[in-house]
């Protein structure tokens, strides 16, 4: 049971409901846009933006980790593609961030279809496997490599953005609110390319080579090349979270921006979430950053570690009691009362 | 499909970061948020600074607070960063935007120092920090932030000051150096070091061999150092690293005339315990040994080892000198002003006070926030007939009475 059968937008379901399936992702949206007029304070600010990050990463990864059926554990290397294209060419060529963005995209799409060429051949544990062995790889090379041709990487030091220009073309500002909703226009456009990509046939070729590849060759879908797609679009998204990401902090080295912690949080929040829906990643970011972030703050400084345990052990309980995530009972939850509120009796 | 739970775990969400929010601030204190790495990787070291930092404050706080203001108590503030800078960023913020912190100290680790300094000098808000060493987090052009360890390029610059004083007391010439580095932020930039001074200085490097720092065996590079047979052989390694590569020395018999090492991973109580009589003879650079001739020094040991059961490092000795200079400007500025505070900092001049258990004789900031004064010391690791102990041996006149440096290694 996988990608299509749970999504907002599943076939099975009677004509006429599409609203209110959708009606709390629109609230949730309306909320969303709200947020900055009530959140006066950075910091909460800060952490918002920091769940949209990590809610459209994982976003992006849901189209190969969840639809295509596979654990890639390797996305830190496309969000390091990301946000070392775009700095490296706005500092040394002082092109704008925003075209960076793009030139990052596309060179993260290659990267991304090199790596699935071979690796879409494994199963299970053997392709997460080989995801992590790249994006090591490529930290450890960047890590190592002070000087790429004419460019600059400065190897494990990294690069610092100076905060000199502000403004929209250089996607640099001293306040919250333009990253804030940089990052939920971010969010919205890659919830709406999963919405069309699961209603589309290559969602649907997507879940069935996930679930059952031979049967799905048999049918005559190119598993290899639907994953293949999926992928090229999932490294393009996830490159300009990259991105973001560098003009956001402004500063980024292998260890941050290429870490394997980012791919392990993006792979946690999909579990907690459900992978494979759309929901699914907004609800795990929705919870878990919260949960980090405000266990690092009560906690971190009385005993230390204290918030990694804590994070641990909302991890367990869920995957022990909701292996599927936190968005198949919700979502049973959410029919039961609409069907109640229509003054129909449905049985879960 | 999706659900009334989404709706009630955003408003959940919006309702904790609203009822956080609200926490108003206490009064009549001095708040310091010091930002930390209180887990991961660098969890220990970031101990070590909370504690030496804790006993000043306390020690501060005793004695009165701060008189000026009416006796006014520093209450420190912590954050764990885990080592990383977007945490040490984001706790940086919460500290200014909602703790309203007066000052911040921290933060360690130099990758998350430098994105929290441009955070400090947004905010205007003074950042002192104790010992993230890299170079280029004073040479920003910043107005806020102030170190008080000597900075990457110092301690390179004394390791060949201290290798021409060596070869001038012995009369024994070296020519040829090798270099093996941990090859992280740290090790990188002592390297780049090390090169300009060896081109200036007309020595040979006959091996440039960096090296990951988490490896389990470093027999390749052990051979390649006894191949390469320099007569100086540089380090810096971490406290596992170090380890091995003594360990794998001995047990290859690489011996150059001189082992020169970095701190760090060499400097860790750890080391000397597991790397054994293989570590004899070794010269290492610190900015502060225990036998130290400085007064106060001795006691202020004593009371940190019966407090938590270890003696201060030098970087511990900064953390805890760091306070004082806090302490000190803000009875000079008489206020929580963050800029009165700023600008008491920079007038800076410390020569006296418990912060003077450091190696030197004054904390002075210079235009970019720098001690000037912060001075770095050679010391050798020998057995007088005690087990092996750290012994002051550079600048001569720090050396300790009667200790003659053994050199080359017998």
């Amino acid at each position: 049971m996988n990608a299509s059968t749970a999504t907002a937008t599943s076939p099975l379901r009677p004509p006429g409901s599409a609203w209110p399936s959708r009606a709390p992702l629109l609230l949730l949206l309306a909320v969303a846009l709200a947020v900055p007029l009530f959140v006066r304070s950075a910091t909460y600010l800060h952490i918002l933006i920091l769940l949209l990050l990590y809610a459209y990463l994982t976003t992006s990864w849901n189209l190969v980790g969840g639809f295509a059926g596979v654990l890639p554990l390797g996305h830190a290397a496309f969000v390091g593609i990301g946000a070392y294209t775009s700095t490296v060419l706005s500092l040394q060529y002082g092109v704008s961030p925003w075209v960076g963005m793009i030139v990052g995209g596309f060179l993260s799409t290659l990267v991304g279809v090199l790596i699935g060429l071979p690796t879409f051949k494994m199963r299970g544990a053997y392709f997460a496997l080989a995801t992590i062995a790249f994006a090591e790889g490529l930290r450890v090379m960047v890590e190592n490599i002070d000087r790429l041709g004419p460019f600059l990487l400065n190897g494990p030091r990294g690069l610092q953005i100076p905060p000199l220009e502000l403004g929209f073309g250089r996607f640099m500002f001293a306040e919250k609110e333009p990253y804030y909703y940089i990052i939920l226009a971010m969010l919205v456009l890659a919830v709406g390319i999963t919405w069309a990509v699961s209603r589309s046939k290559l969602g649907y070729c997507l879940a069935a080579g996930g679930e059952e590849p031979e049967a799905a060759q048999s049918l005559g879908i190119n598993v290899a090349r639907v994953k293949l797609v999926a992928m090229a679009i999932s490294s393009f998204l996830t490159s300009l979270a990259g991105t973001f990401w560098a003009q956001f902090t402004l500063y980024i080295h292998p260890k941050s921006v290429m870490s394997l912690d980012i791919s392990f949080e993006i792979a946690f929040i999909a579990l907690i979430g459900g992978r494979g829906s759309i929901a699914g990643p907004l609800l795990g970011a929705l919870l878990l950053r919260p949960v980090s972030d405000f266990s690092r703050i009560h906690f971190g400084d009385t005993l230390p570690g204290l918030h990694l345990v804590i994070f641990g052990g909302v991890l367990i309980l869920v995957m022990l009691y909701q292996p599927r995530g936190l968005q198949e009972p919700l979502t049973r939850l959410y029919r039961r009362a609409l069907a109640r509120s229509a003054g129909m009796r449905e049985r879960g | 499909m999706k659900s009334y739970r989404i709706l009630a775990v955003s408003a959940l969400c919006c309702g904790l970061l609203l009822w956080a929010a609200a926490e108003a601030p206490a009064q009549a204190v001095v708040k310091v948020g010091n930002i930390l790495p209180l887990s991961g990787p660098s969890a220990s070291v970031g101990l070590q600074n909370k504690q030496a930092q804790d006993m000043a404050v306390q020690e501060i706080n005793d004695a009165g607070g701060i008189k000026s203001l009416g006796g006014a108590k520093i209450q420190m503030l912590y954050a764990d960063s885990e080592s990383k800078p977007e945490k040490g960023v984001a706790e940086a913020e919460r500290f200014i935007n909602t703790e309203k912190v007066h000052i911040l100290t921290g933060a360690w680790n130099s990758a998350v120092s430098y994105p929290v300094s441009a955070v400090a000098e947004r905010y205007q808000i003074p950042f002192l920090v104790p010992v993230s060493v890299a170079d280029k987090i004073t040479e920003q052009g910043f107005k806020y932030v102030f170190r008080i360890a000597a900075k990457d390029s110092w301690w390179t610059r004394d390791q060949f000051a201290f290798l021409k004083d060596l070869q001038a007391e012995f009369n024994t010439k070296i020519s040829t150096l090798a270099f093996v580095y941990e090859n992280g932020d740290w090790g990188k930039g002592f390297a780049e070091g090390w090169k300009k001074h060896a081109q200036a200085g007309g020595y040979k490097v006959v091996l440039d061999e960096p090296y990951p720092s988490t490896a389990t065996d470093l027999s390749p590079v052990v051979q390649k150092i006894k191949r390469a047979n320099p007569d100086v052989l540089l380090l810096t390694s971490n406290a596992a690293d170090a380890i091995l590569l003594t360990n794998t020395m001995a047990e290859y018999k690489v011996k150059p005339k001189a082992i020169i090492a970095s701190g760090g991973g060499h400097a860790d109580p750890s080391y000397l315990k597991a790397a054994g009589k293989n570590a004899r003879y070794l010269f290492d650079i610190v900015e502060w040994e225990t036998d130290v001739n400085k007064p106060g020094a001795k006691e202020t040991n004593e009371k940190f080892k019966k407090l938590y059961g270890y003696n201060l490092t030098g970087e511990s000795v900064d953390a805890y000198a760091a306070m004082y200079v806090l302490a000190d400007a803000l009875e000079r500025a008489a206020s929580t002003d963050p800029k009165a505070i700023r600008d008491a900092l920079a007038k800076t001049r410390l020569t006296k006070g418990p912060a003077m258990i450091v190696g030197y004789d004054a904390i002075e900031f210079d235009e970019s926030g720098q001690n000037k004064h912060a001075a770095l010391v050679m010391v050798q690791v020998n057995d007088l007939g005690k087990g092996l102990e750290r012994i002051t041996v550079w600048p001569k006149a720090s050396r300790r009475a009667g200790y003659k440096p053994v050199f080359p290694i017998p």
